[in-house]
C-alpha cells in the first residue's frame, strides 16, 4: 500500500468569525497531487483539538484509498481569555456545541457554526486543492450533533453526513441543556434550531443518507445524553434515510470510532465520487 | 565436357531405342576449330566464370588449367584414349536439343568425388539397361556409330550454338575497348577510326559486356527450365515403364490361367474319349471272343460227331445200327440248334462326336474381360454425414472394367436375431454415393459389388457408417448466467447416446459483422458451463456429435450477460408457494392451510414457507434485487443448497438473510445468520432490496435500491456455491429482478 502522505497542521490562522488564531489538521491523500478531491469534514467530541482524530482514528488509508481531503478543525476557540471558558470540560474550551452563540461573553468568539460551515470551507476551497462542489460531514459525539445539524441547516451544501454516537437531541439532555443555556439564553426556540431531532421534523431538502454507529456500551448512551431513539423516530416519521448500527460491546472511545471509521468513510465515498 | 558427360550418363538412364544416343562431343576436332578462334578461347573462359553456380577462378591460366585437370579425369574415367571424345570446350548454354538431355545444374560444380560415383554407378545402369535388351548404350563403338547417325540426322550445326563472347583484358597496350555490333567483335577504340569499322556501330565494352551477360542470364534460365522438364519427363517415363510392367504382368496371368483352364479341359476330354474307346474295344473284343469259344465248343462237337461215326462205320453191323440210330437221333439235334454266324461286333467304332462346347465357351471367353475383382469399401470420413444421409465411397484397386456398382446397406441389428432388417441397393456408376433417407444417430452395413459384363464382383467387406445425430434442445427456461458466464442445459434429441455435444456461440449485435463463432467441443453430458465477455448479448447453440459427424444446429437461446440471471427452483419450493411462469415471481396466497405438518424432504422447504433460486455455479459477483411490499413480512437472503428445508432461514450456519417483519406499524430488520442479529434500525422500509454476493471478498451486502442506501453487510465463508433464498412469512409476493448490472452506489462495497 502507499505511504500516506504527510498531515498538515496548520496553526495560527487567524479566524475572523471566532476572532482569534485556530488550527485545524488537513489530510491530503495521494491523488491530491494530480487534481481536486472532495472535502470531507470531521468534527471532534468533547474535549478534543484538531489532533485527536488525525492521530487516533485510524482513517488515512481510507480516505487515502477514495481520494478524500479530509479537514478537522479544533472543538471551539481558544485562548480567548474569556472567564469561566475553562471551567468543565463540557462547557467553554473544548466545548463549542458547533452553535453561533448569542450570549455574552460569548458570542464574540464562541461562532463554531459559522466558522465550520462558511469560514473554513472558503479557506480551504482556496488554498488546498479541494473541490468546492463535493463536500461531506461527520463526527464524533458533539461533533456528531454538530455534523448533523451542519447537514440538516443546509440542505444540499453536504453530499453525505454521519455521526459516532451522537447527541442527537442536545435539547433534552444534560450537556446539551447546559451548553444551550450558557451560550443561546433561555429562550429554548433558539435551541432547536441547533436540535438534530427538532431540525428533522421540518427537513425540507432534498434526500440524505445518515449513517450512525453507537457503542452499545456507551456510558453516555446509558445516561441519557445521545438519545439517538429520538432521531430514528423523527426520521421515521419524515422519512429521512437513516442506518442506525448498535455495536455490542463498543463504548464511547476512539477505539469505537477506529473500527468502524472504514465504514463511514466508505459511506462518504459513494456519495462524494459519484 | 562435364554436360556432355552428363548428357550421355542422362540418357544412360532412360532412353528408349528411338532416341539418338549422342555423345557428348557433337564435334569433331576439325569444328573444334571454329570454336576456337584465339581471342574466343579466353573470352569463353570469362563467360564460364560468370556462369550462376560456377565457382572457378577468373584467371584464364586457371581456367585452363582447370579444363585440363577435369578432361583427363574424365578421360580416365571412361577409358577413352581419344581427346576429343571429351574435349576441353564446352557446349553453349542455349541448347535446346531434340532427345533426353540431361544437363542438371550441378553440373556446372567442380566435380566432386561424389559425384564420380554417381558416375560410376550410371554407368552400371547403363550397363544392366543392355541386358533387358533395351539397345546398346554406353560402349564406346556404339557411340562412335551413333554419332554419325546423329550428325548425319541433325547435320552440322556449330553456326547455331554461337555464343555471344566477350573479350578479356588481356594487358594494357592490347586491350581491346569497345565492341563493334556490326562485326560483332571486339575492338580497340582506335580501330573504329579507321579499318573496316568505320561506318560500324559501335558500342562500349562494358555495355556489350553487359548485354552479354544478360543474354546469357536469359538463356540460363531457359536452359534451367529445360532441364527440370526433361528431369519431370523422365520420371513420368519411369512411372509408365514400371506400369507397362505391371500391365503386362495381369495381363499375362489373366491369359495364362483362362489358357490352362483350357488345357487342363482339353486333357480331361482326352482322358474320357480314350477310356470311353478302350471301353468300347473291350467291349466288342469281349464279345468276340465269347463268340470265338462258342464256335470252338461247336467245332469241337462237330469233330466229336464226326470221330464218332467214323469210329461207328468200323463198327459191326449190328452195333452200327444200334449206334446209328443213336446217332441220327444226336446229329438231328445238333444239327437242329442254330449256329449263330453272324458277327456279334462290328469291327468299326462309330463316330462319337466329342461335346467341346464348355472348351468353345472357354476359348471365346479368353477375348472376354473377367468380372471385377471386390472393390473395397472405404471407411467413413468424419463428418460427412448428415441427420439423414450418408455419403459412401469405395475405391477398385485394379484396372478392371466395371460397368456400375451396386451399394446394398441396412441398419446395424443390435443382437435381436429374428427379426428381418430390410435391405436396400442401389446401383450408381461412381465409386461413391449419397444415401438419403435414413434415421439420425444409427449406424448402417454398407457393402458393394462391382458389375460388367461378365458378372459381379464378389462382394466388398461390410463397412458401417453412421448418421449424424437430430440436434439438441435447449432447455432456455434453466439457463442461469452472470457477467462472465453462463451455464447452459439441453436434452440430447436422441433415443440413443452421442459421443459429446458442442456449444456454439455468435455475439448478437453484429452477427454479421464478426462473423465469429466461438464453439465448445467435447462436452460429455447434457449441460456446460461457457465463459463469457460482460456486457454483451450472446446467441448460442448446440449440436450433437458421433461418428458421422455433427447434428444440424439446434434452435438457439439468448444470453445476455448483464448482471446475474437465475430462476426460481420448483424442486425447492415449499408447498404453500407459486411460482409464476417467468420463474421471478413467488406467491403466497392467502388459504387456509392445515395445520398438519409436511413430511421433512431434502428438497423442498417444509417448515418455512420458502424457495430457493439457481443461482449459476460460478464465483465472482452477483447482484439481484427484490421486489417487496412494505408491510410485507418477508426473509431474503443466500443459503447453500444443503440448508436444512426443515429450519427457517438465518437460523442455520447455512444461510445469511435480511428479514422484515411488520407488526404494530413497526418495521423491524433483522440481519440473520446462525439465529444471532446486529442491533440496527432503518428509518425508511425498502421498497426494493439490492442483495450483492461477493465471492471474493466473502461478502454479501443488502441495499435500498431507491435511496441507493446500504443496509448491511455480513462477512461470510463461502466455501462452496450458494443460492439465493426467499421466504414468506405471511400471505403476499415477492418479485426477482435480476440480468441487472450492479448500480454504481453498490460497486463501493
Amino acid at each position: 500500500h502507499e505511504i500516506y502522505p504527510l498531515n498538515k497542521c496548520l496553526s495560527g490562522q487567524e479566524s475572523v468569525e471566532l476572532n482569534c488564531k485556530m488550527k485545524f489538521a488537513v489530510y491530503l491523500p495521494p491523488k491530491a497531487e494530480t487534481g481536486k478531491c472532495p472535502a470531507l469534514y470531521w468534527l471532534s467530541g468533547l474535549t478534543c483539538t484538531e489532533q485527536n482524530f488525525i492521530s487516533k482514528s485510524g482513517y488515512h488509508q481510507s480516505a487515502s484509498e477514495h481520494g478524500l481531503v479530509v479537514i478537522a478543525p479544533d472543538t471551539s476557540p481558544r485562548g480567548c481569555n474569556i472567564k469561566g471558558e475553562d471551567e468543565s470540560w463540557d462547557f467553554g474550551t473544548g466545548a463549542g456545541f458547533y452553535v453561533d452563540a448569542t450570549e455574552d461573553p460569548w458570542k464574540t468568539n464562541y461562532r463554531m457554526y459559522s466558522y465550520v460551515t462558511e469560514e473554513l470551507p472558503q479557506l480551504i476551497n482556496a488554498n488546498f486543492p479541494v473541490d468546492p462542489q463535493r463536500m461531506s460531514i461527520f463526527g464524533h459525539s458533539m461533533g456528531g450533533h454538530g455534523a448533523l445539524i451542519c447537514a440538516l441547516k443546509n440542505p444540499g451544501k453536504y453530499k453525505s453526513v454521519s455521526a459516532f454516537a451522537p447527541i442527537c437531541n442536545p435539547v433534552l439532555c444534560p450537556w446539551g441543556k447546559k451548553a444551550f443555556s450558557g451560550y443561546l439564553g433561555t429562550d429554548q426556540s433558539k435551541w432547536k434550531a441547533y436540535d438534530a431531532t427538532h431540525l428533522v421534523k421540518s427537513y425540507p431538502g432534498s434526500q440524505l443518507d445518515i449513517l450512525i454507529d453507537q457503542g452499545k456500551d456507551d456510558q453516555f448512551l446509558l445516561d441519557g445524553q445521545l438519545l439517538p431513539d429520538n432521531f430514528i423516530a423523527a426520521c421515521t416519521e419524515k422519512k429521512i434515510p437513516v442506518v442506525f448500527r448498535l455495536q455490542e460491546g463498543y463504548d464511547h472511545s476512539y477505539y469505537f470510532i477506529a473500527t468502524f471509521i472504514t465504514d463511514h468513510i466508505r459511506h462518504h465515498a459513494k456519495y462524494l465520487n459519484a | 565436357m562435364e554436360e556432355e558427360s552428363g548428357e550421355e550418363l542422362g540418357l544412360d538412364r532412360s532412353t528408349p531405342k528411338d532416341f539418338h544416343f549422342y555423345h557428348m562431343d557433337l564435334y569433331d576436332s576439325e569444328d573444334r576449330l571454329h570454336l576456337f578462334p584465339e581471342e574466343n578461347t579466353r573470352m569463353r573462359k570469362v563467360v564460364q566464370a560468370e556462369m550462376a553456380n560456377e565457382s572457378r577462378g577468373a584467371g584464364d591460366g586457371k581456367a585452363q588449367r582447370d579444363l585440363q585437370e577435369e578432361v583427363d579425369e574424365l578421360v580416365h574415367l571412361y577409358g577413352l584414349e581419344d581427346d576429343h571424345e571429351l574435349g576441353d570446350e564446352f557446349v553453349d548454354e542455349n541448347i535446346p536439343r531434340t532427345g533426353v538431355s540431361e544437363y542438371p545444374p550441378y553440373m556446372m560444380k567442380r566435380r566432386d568425388p561424389a559425384r564420380e560415383q554417381r558416375d560410376w554407378r550410371l554407368s552400371g545402369e547403363a550397363a544392366e539397361a543392355e541386358d533387358l535388351g533395351f539397345g546398346g548404350w554406353g560402349s564406346a563403338g556404339q557411340c562412335q556409330d551413333l554419332r554419325e547417325a546423329y550428325r548425319y540426322t541433325h547435320g552440322r550445326a556449330s553456326e547455331e550454338y554461337e555464343c555471344y563472347v566477350i573479350p578479356e583484358e588481356e594487358d594494357e597496350e592490347e586491350a581491346a575497348d569497345v565492341f563493334c555490333v556490326t562485326c560483332k567483335t571486339p575492338i580497340r577504340a582506335f580501330q573504329k577510326v579507321f579499318d573496316e569499322h568505320k561506318e560500324h556501330e559501335v558500342i562500349p565494352l562494358n555495355e556489350a559486356l553487359e548485354s552479354a551477360k544478360d543474354e546469357i542470364h536469359k538463356n540460363m534460365y531457359k536452359l534451367e527450365k529445360q532441364i527440370i522438364e526433361m528431369e519431370n519427363f523422365a520420371n513420368h517415363l519411369e512411372e509408365v515403364f514400371i506400369t507397362v510392367e505391371e500391365n503386362f504382368g495381369k495381363q499375362e496371368q489373366n491369359f495364362e490361367s483362362h489358357y490352362n483352364e483350357i488345357l487342363e479341359t482339353l486333357a480331361q476330354k482326352y482322358e474320357e474319349k480314350i477310356q470311353a474307346l478302350g471301353e468300347k474295344k473291350k467291349e466288342k473284343l469281349e464279345a468276340l471272343y465269347g463268340q470265338l469259344v462258342s464256335c470252338g465248343e461247336n467245332l469241337d462237337t462237330c469233330k466229336e460227331l464226326m470221330e464218332t461215326i467214323e469210329e461207328m462205320c468200323h463198327e459191326e453191323k449190328v452195333d452200327f445200327i444200334k449206334d446209328a440210330v443213336a446217332m441220327a437221333d444226336r446229329l438231328g439235334k445238333f444239327l437242329k440248334t442254330k449256329t449263330d454266324v453272324e458277327i456279334s461286333a462290328q469291327p468299326e467304332f462309330e463316330d462319337q462326336t466329342l461335346d467341346f462346347s464348355d472348351v468353345e465357351q472357354l476359348m471365346g471367353s479368353i477375348n472376354t474381360i473377367p468380372a471385377p475383382s471386390a472393390p473395397v469399401i472405404n471407411p467413413q470420413v468424419p463428418n460427412s454425414a448428415t441427420g439423414s444421409s450418408i455419403r459412401v465411397c469405395w475405391s477398385l484397386y485394379s484396372d478392371d472394367t466395371v460397368e456400375s456398382y451396386q451399394l446394398s446397406y441396412q441398419p446395424v441389428q443390435d443382437s435381436s436375431p429374428g427379426k428381418d432388417q430390410a435391405e436396400f441397393t442401389v446401383t450408381v456408376k461412381e465409386t461413391y454415393c449419397s444415401v438419403t433417407n435414413l434415421v439420425p444417430n444409427t449406424q448402417y452395413e454398407f457393402w458393394v459389388t462391382a458389375h460388367n459384363r461378365a458378372g459381379p464382383s464378389p462382394s466388398s467387406e461390410r463397412a458401417v457408417y453412421m448418421t449424424a445425430p437430430s440436434p439438441p434442445i435447449i432447455k432456455t427456461e434453466e439457463i442461469r448466467s452472470c457477467e462472465e458466464a453462463v451455464l447452459i442445459c439441453w436434452e440430447s434429441g436422441n433415443l440413443n447416446p452421442v459421443d459429446s455435444y458442442t456449444v456454439e456461440l455468435t455475439q448478437a449485435e453484429s452477427p454479421e459483422a464478426s462473423g465469429v463463432t466461438e464453439s465448445v467441443v467435447g462436452i460429455p453430458t447434457c449441460e456446460s458451463v461457457v465463459q463469457l465477455q460482460p456486457g454483451r448479448s450472446y446467441i448460442i447453440y448446440v449440436r450433437a456429435l458421433n461418428m458421422g459427424g455433427p447434428s444440424v444446429r439446434s434452435e438457439p437461446a439468448t444470453v445476455h450477460t448483464i448482471g446475474s440471471y437465475f430462476r426460481l427452483n420448483k424442486d425447492t419450493c415449499h408447498p404453500w408457494l407459486t411460482i409464476s411462469e417467468d420463474g421471478l415471481t413467488v406467491v403466497r396466497s392467502e388459504r387456509r392451510t392445515p395445520a398438519r405438518e409436511l413430511s421433512p424432504s431434502d428438497t423442498h422447504f417444509t417448515r418455512c414457507v420458502a424457495v430457493m433460486g439457481n443461482l449459476i455455479p460460478v464465483r465472482g459477483h452477483h447482484y439481484w434485487e427484490v421486489e417487496v411490499d412494505e408491510h410485507l413480512d418477508y426473509t431474503v437472503g443466500v443459503a447453500f443448497a444443503d440448508v436444512p428445508k426443515q429450519e427457517d432461514l438465518g437460523a442455520n450456519c447455512l444461510s445469511w438473510c435480511m428479514r422484515h417483519t411488520f407488526a404494530s406499524s413497526r418495521h423491524k430488520y433483522e440481519f440473520l445468520h446462525n439465529r444471532t442479529t446486529p442491533d440496527i434500525r432503518i428509518t425508511v422500509p425498502p421498497k426494493k432490496i439490492g442483495i450483492l454476493l461477493d465471492y471474493e471478498h466473502s461478502k454479501l451486502s443488502f441495499f435500498n435500491v431507491d435511496l441507493s442506501q446500504h443496509l448491511y453487510t455480513f462477512s461470510c465463508q463461502l466455501h462452496e456455491f450458494v443460492h439465493p433464498c426467499f421466504s414468506l412469512e405471511k400471505p403476499g409476493c415477492l418479485k426477482v429482478h435480476n440480468g441487472i448490472s450492479m448500480p454504481k452506489h453498490v460497486t463501493f462495497y
